[in-house]
C-alpha cells in the first residue's frame, strides 16, 4: 500500500516490464518473482499431489485479486464479494437446469459475467456514495439476500444441495490446474497494470484521504464506480470458472458470507492495495486450508487453525506478509526504506 | 487566464447552520488579475463562505458564477476542474505518498480510463519549483516541517492550472522570512495572470500584498476598499476590538 | 386464519428480544464509533453458555451465568484485541470478524452444527386474548424492558454511566476531566456484552441454537442499529419494534423462509434514503 513511484532517481527500470507495471525491483525482487513463477507453472512436475490445490488456488487468486483492486486500494471494505462470484456461478447453474442442461458454456459464461456485473451496480452504485461503514454493511446484506433467497426459491436452485447439471471443465487435474492457471496469471497482470498505472494512484489516494482527490479535480464517485466495475468483472469470470470447476453450485461453496470475509483474510494477509500480495496469499491459505491444516487437523478443526492465523497475521502484520517481505528484498538490495 | 472580468462572484450568499447564521446575505465579486483580500476577525465566516464556494458545504440561500457560470452546488471536483482551486487552513497531504506523489495526483485527468497520463517528472519539477520545494520531490508530507507542508498544499493547488487561487490563512505558523518569501511567490502568480484572494484575520500581513480588501464580520460584508481606505473604516476598527477572540 | 391480538403478541414478544439484540451493538458503535463484528458470536455465546451450564444447574442460574460469560467475553475480546487495533477501523473490522468465525468453528467442533434448543427460562403457556403464549417469551418481554430501565438509570444516573456518555462525545475532554478511558471503555464492553448473553439466552429459545447464528444475530443488530440511527438508544429500541413485527406479519401472511428478506430490503432503502436513521445524527467523517 505504500510502494510509491518516485521517480527521483533518474533511470528507474531498465526492462520492458517495470515500464508497463510502473515499478522498479532490484535483483532480489525480480528473483523473488521469477522463481515464483517459474515454481508455479511446473507445481504438476514437482508435486502433483498438490496440482488439484493449486488449481483451486487459482480461482481464488482471481478473488483475492478482484477485491484488492476495489477494497484493497479505496478502503471501502467489501463484505459481499461472494455475492458477485456466487451469482455469476448461479447464473450458470440455474440456466443449465432450468432452462437447456446442454446450453454452451460461450452462452452462459458471458451471460453469468454480465448479470454478476449488472447486480453488483445495483448495490454499488447508491453505496458508493456514502462513507465506508455503510458501503460495508450494504455488501454485507447484499450476501445475506442472495443466500436468503436461495433458500427461498428453493424450487429453482436446489436449496442447500445445490444444482449439479453444470459442465465441469475437465477431470484431468493437471489440464484444470492451466485451464485456470491461465485466467488467474492474466487477470492478475490487468489488475496489477490497472493499479500501478494513474486509476490505480487515484483508488489508493481515496483511500487515504478522499476530500483531498475531490480538491484534485477527479470525480471520485466516478472512480470508486469503475473500479468496482474492474472488480465485479474477474469476480464474475472466477465465479463462472468455479461453477465449471466443480460441476456443482451450492450456497456454501459459493456464495455464503464466509466465503467473503475468507476473500478479504486473503487479502489482508497478502497485502492489501499490491495485487500481487494477495496472489500470494490465495495460494499460501488455500495450501494451508485445504492441503496442511486439513491433513493434520481433519476437515473440521482445520478452520479454527486457519482463522486464528490469520488473526494473528492481521494484527501483527497489518500490512501484509508478501509487503513485509517485499521491502525486507527491498533494504537487502540496498534501497532505503520509506 | 478568464475570459471576463470578474472570473468569481457571489451573489446573495447564506448559510445556515441550524439556528445559527454563519454568512448573512453575502453579494462580492473578484476582478480579472487582481490580490483581493478577504478578512474579518475570528468566526466572522470567511472559511464557511469558501467552504460553499467549494461545495464543502451547500449554501442555503445565493448563488456563485465561475466564469460568468452559475456553478453554486457543483461537485467540488467540477469546480476545481472549472479553473477555481483553493488552499486550506489545515493541510490534507496523502501521508503514504512522497511529495512528488502528492503533486502528480493532481494533474492527473479526469477519467477512470486514464492509465496513463498527467504531468511527468518535469512538469512536476517545474511546479514544485514555483513554491521552492523542486529539491523535496521524493520526501514523505510526515516527515516535512510545516512550512514545506504548506508550500506541498500551494503546489497542488496550483498542479491544476486555476484562472483564481483562494488561499485561506496562507501565512498561519510561518516565521517573517517565509511570509516574505510567500508574498513575493503570490505576486509571481499574480505576474503570470492568476487571479488571487487571500483569507486572513491579520491585516497588517496582507495591507502590503493585496489590491483589494473585502472585510467581513458575524456573516456580513461591513467594507469594500484599498486597503488604506480599509484602515481608516470606523466599522472596522469596532468589528476588530469587539470581535477580538 | 390469523388474528391481530396474536400478531401483536407475537410481535411484542420478538421485538423485546431484538431490542437486547441490538443495544448492546449500539452502545459500542454509538458510544465507541466502533463496530463489533463479533456482536453476533456474543450473543451466540450468551445461548451455548446457557445450554451448557443448564446442563449441570438450573435454568435461572444458567440465565445469570450466560449473562456473565458473555459480559466476560466481552471484556476480554476488547482488553485482549480491540484495544490494540481500535485504531484502525479496517484491521478491527478484520479482526471482529474472524474471532466469530473462530468461535463459529470451536462450537461446530464441540456441537456440531445441528440446531439445538434451548430448555426454556420457565416452563408452560398461558392462554392471552384467545392465543397461547410460552410464558418465557412474557418473561423476556418484562425482563427487557426491566434492563433497558436499568441502563437508562445507569447511563443517566451513575458516575461510570455518565463517563460513557462523556467519552462518546470526547475523548479528549473526558480525559481531561479525569476520566480514565481505559477503564470506560472496558466497562462499555462489558455491559454490551451482558445484554448480548441476556440476548442470546432469549433469541436461542426463540429461535434455534447453532454455530452459525451469529450471522443472522449480527445482521439483526446491524440493520436495527441502522435504521433506528446510530447513537440513539431511543432509535434502537423503535427500530427493533419496527423490525420485531415486519418479520412477525412476514411469517404470518407471507412464509416463514420470508423472514427477515423484507428487513433487509428495509434496510437498503433506509441506507439509500436517509443513512443517518430514524433518529441518528448525521454520520459526517
Amino acid at each position: 500500500m505504500s510502494e510509491s513511484v518516485t521517480a527521483v532517481e533518474e533511470e528507474s527500470s531498465e526492462n520492458v516490464l517495470g515500464r508497463v507495471f510502473n515499478a522498479e525491483a532490484n535483483r532480489y525482487q525480480m528473483g523473488f518473482l521469477a522463481v515464483a513463477f517459474l515454481g508455479l507453472i511446473t507445481v504438476p512436475m514437482w508435486n502433483p499431489g498438490w496440482t488439484y490445490v493449486f488449481a483451486f488456488a487459482n480461482i481464488w487468486v482471481i478473488f483475492a485479486v478482484s477485491w484488492d483492486i476495489i477494497s484493497g486500494h479505496t478502503n471501502y471494505i467489501s463484505f459481499g464479494h461472494s455475492f458477485l462470484s456466487g451469482l455469476a456461478a448461479y447464473t450458470t447453474a440455474l440456466l443449465t437446469f432450468n432452462v437447456d442442461p446442454n446450453m454452451s458454456i460461450y452462452i452462459t459464461f458471458p451471460v453469468s459475467v454480465a448479470v454478476a456485473v449488472v447486480a453488483g451496480l445495483a448495490f454499488a452504485l447508491p453505496s458508493l456514495r456514502l462513507s465506508g461503514p455503510y458501503f460495508s454493511l450494504l455488501t454485507f446484506v447484499s450476501v445475506l439476500i442472495a443466500t436468503k433467497a436461495v433458500y427461498i426459491f428453493s424450487g429453482y436452485t436446489n436449496g442447500e444441495m445445490g444444482i449439479s447439471t453444470v459442465s465441469v471443465l475437465t477431470f484431468d487435474n493437471t489440464e484444470m490446474f492451466y485451464l485456470t492457471l491461465v485466467p488467474a496469471l492474466l487477470i492478475a497482470a490487468i489488475l496489477l497494470y490497472i493499479s500501478r498505472s494513474n486509476v490505480g494512484l487515484v483508488l489508493k489516494a481515496i483511500g487515504q484521504n478522499e476530500r483531498a482527490v475531490e480538491s484534485a479535480g477527479l470525480d471520485t464517485t466516478r472512480f470508486k464506480l469503475w473500479g468496482f466495475i474492474y472488480s465485479a468483472i474477474p469476480m464474475g469470470v472466477g465465479g463462472a470458472l468455479l461453477a465449471h470447476f466443480f460441476g456443482n453450485v451450492e450456497p456454501i461453496a459459493f456464495l455464503i458470507v464466509d466465503r467473503s470475509i475468507e476473500m478479504i483474510a486473503i487479502a489482508a494477509v497478502g497485502g492489501m492495495g499490491t495485487i500481487l500480495g494477495p496472489v500470494g496469499g490465495a495460494y499460501l491459505l488455500i495450501f494451508l486450508r485445504d492441503e496442511l491444516f486439513r491433513a493434520f487437523l481433519g476437515p473440521n478443526a482445520r478452520w479454527v487453525a486457519l482463522w486464528s492465523v490469520v488473526l494473528i497475521l492481521l494484527v501483527t502484520s497489518p500490512d501484509g506478509l508478501f509487503t513485509r517481505f517485499w521491502r525486507l528484498l527491498d533494504r537487502l538490495g540496498g534501497g532505503g526504506s520509506e | 487566464m478568464s475570459t471576463t472580468d470578474t472570473p468569481l462572484r457571489i451573489d446573495g450568499l447564506s448559510k445556515h447552520f441550524g439556528g445559527l447564521t454563519a454568512v448573512d446575505d453575502l453579494s462580492f465579486e473578484v476582478r480579472d488579475g487582481e490580490i483581493l483580500g478577504f478578512i474579518g476577525p475570528n468566526g466572522a465566516g470567511k472559511s464557511t463562505v469558501f467552504n460553499c464556494i467549494m461545495s464543502v458545504y451547500g449554501a442555503s440561500e445565493g448563488a456563485v458564477y465561475l466564469n460568468d457560470e452559475d456553478v453554486t452546488g457543483w461537485d467540488t471536483h467540477e469546480i476545481v476542474n472549472h479553473g477555481l482551486a483553493r488552499v486550506s487552513q489545515e493541510s490534507n497531504p496523502i501521508d503514504t505518498m512522497s511529495v512528488e506523489d502528492n503533486i502528480r495526483l493532481f494533474t492527473l485527468p479526469n477519467s477512470p480510463f486514464a492509465f496513463t497520463g498527467g504531468a511527468d517528472h518535469e512538469e512536476i519539477v517545474s511546479i514544485a519549483d514555483r513554491v521552492e520545494l523542486a529539491d523535496k520531490l521524493g520526501e514523505m508530507p510526515g516527515s516535512m516541517p510545516h512550512a514545506d507542508v504548506r508550500r506541498l498544499e500551494i503546489a497542488k493547488a496550483i498542479a491544476t492550472d486555476p484562472d483564481i487561487l483562494l488561499l485561506d490563512e496562507p501565512f498561519a505558523g510561518l516565521n517573517q522570512a517565509e511570509i516574505r518569501d510567500l508574498s513575493e511567490e503570490i505576486r509571481e502568480f499574480r505576474e503570470e495572470g492568476m487571479t488571487l484572494v487571500v483569507v486572513d484575520h491579520n491585516m497588517k500581513g496582507l495591507m502590503a500584498l493585496v489590491d483589494r480588501v473585502i472585510v467581513l464580520n458575524e456573516g456580513r460584508k461591513i467594507a469594500d476598499g484599498t486597503p488604506e481606505e480599509i484602515a481608516d473604516d470606523e466599522q472596522v476598527q469596532r468589528a476588530y476590538l469587539a470581535g477580538a477572540v | 386464519m390469523v388474528d391481530v391480538l396474536t400478531i401483536l403478541v407475537t410481535g411484542a414478544m420478538i421485538s423485546s428480544v431484538y431490542a437486547l439484540i441490538a443495544i448492546g451493538f449500539s452502545l459500542i458503535y454509538g458510544v465507541r464509533g466502533v463496530i463489533n463484528l463479533s456482536h453476533g458470536a456474543l450473543i451466540m455465546i450468551g445461548a451455548f453458555g446457557y445450554l451448557i451450564i443448564n446442563g449441570v444447574a438450573p435454568e435461572w442460574v444458567a440465565f445469570i451465568g450466560a449473562i456473565a460469560v458473555a459480559g466476560l467475553a466481552s471484556l476480554v475480546l476488547y482488553l485482549g484485541l480491540v484495544r490494540y487495533t481500535e485504531h484502525d477501523v479496517v484491521i478491527t473490522f478484520l479482526a471482529t470478524v474472524v474471532v466469530a468465525l473462530i468461535v463459529q468453528q470451536l462450537l461446530t467442533l464441540q456441537f456440531s452444527l445441528a440446531p439445538r434448543s434451548l430448555s426454556p427460562l420457565v416452563p408452560g403457556g398461558i392462554p392471552v386474548a384467545g392465543t397461547r403464549v410460552r410464558v418465557y417469551q412474557i418473561v423476556a418481554f418484562v425482563l427487557s424492558w426491566v434492563a433497558l430501565g436499568l441502563l437508562y438509570l445507569f447511563v443517566r444516573r451513575t458516575k461510570l454511566g455518565r463517563s460513557i456518555l462523556a467519552t462518546s462525545m470526547s475523548e479528549k475532554g473526558a480525559k481531561l476531566n479525569g476520566v480514565n478511558v481505559l477503564y470506560v471503555n472496558a466497562a462499555t464492553w462489558l455491559v454490551a456484552g451482558a445484554f448480548a448473553g441476556f440476548a442470546g439466552v432469549f433469541l436461542g429459545s426463540l429461535q434455534s441454537t447453532s454455530p452459525t447464528m451469529w450471522v443472522n444475530a449480527l445482521g439483526l443488530a446491524f440493520i436495527i442499529v441502522t435504521i433506528g440511527g446510530v447513537g440513539s438508544i431511543k432509535g434502537t429500541i423503535i427500530a427493533a419494534y419496527l423490525i420485531g413485527f415486519l418479520e412477525t406479519l412476514t411469517v404470518s401472511f407471507v412464509g416463514a423462509e420470508w423472514r427477515g428478506m423484507f428487513a433487509l430490503l428495509l434496510l437498503i432503502g433506509i441506507i439509500i434514503a436517509r443513512p443517518q436513521g430514524l433518529f441518528g445524527r448525521e454520520f459526517i467523517e
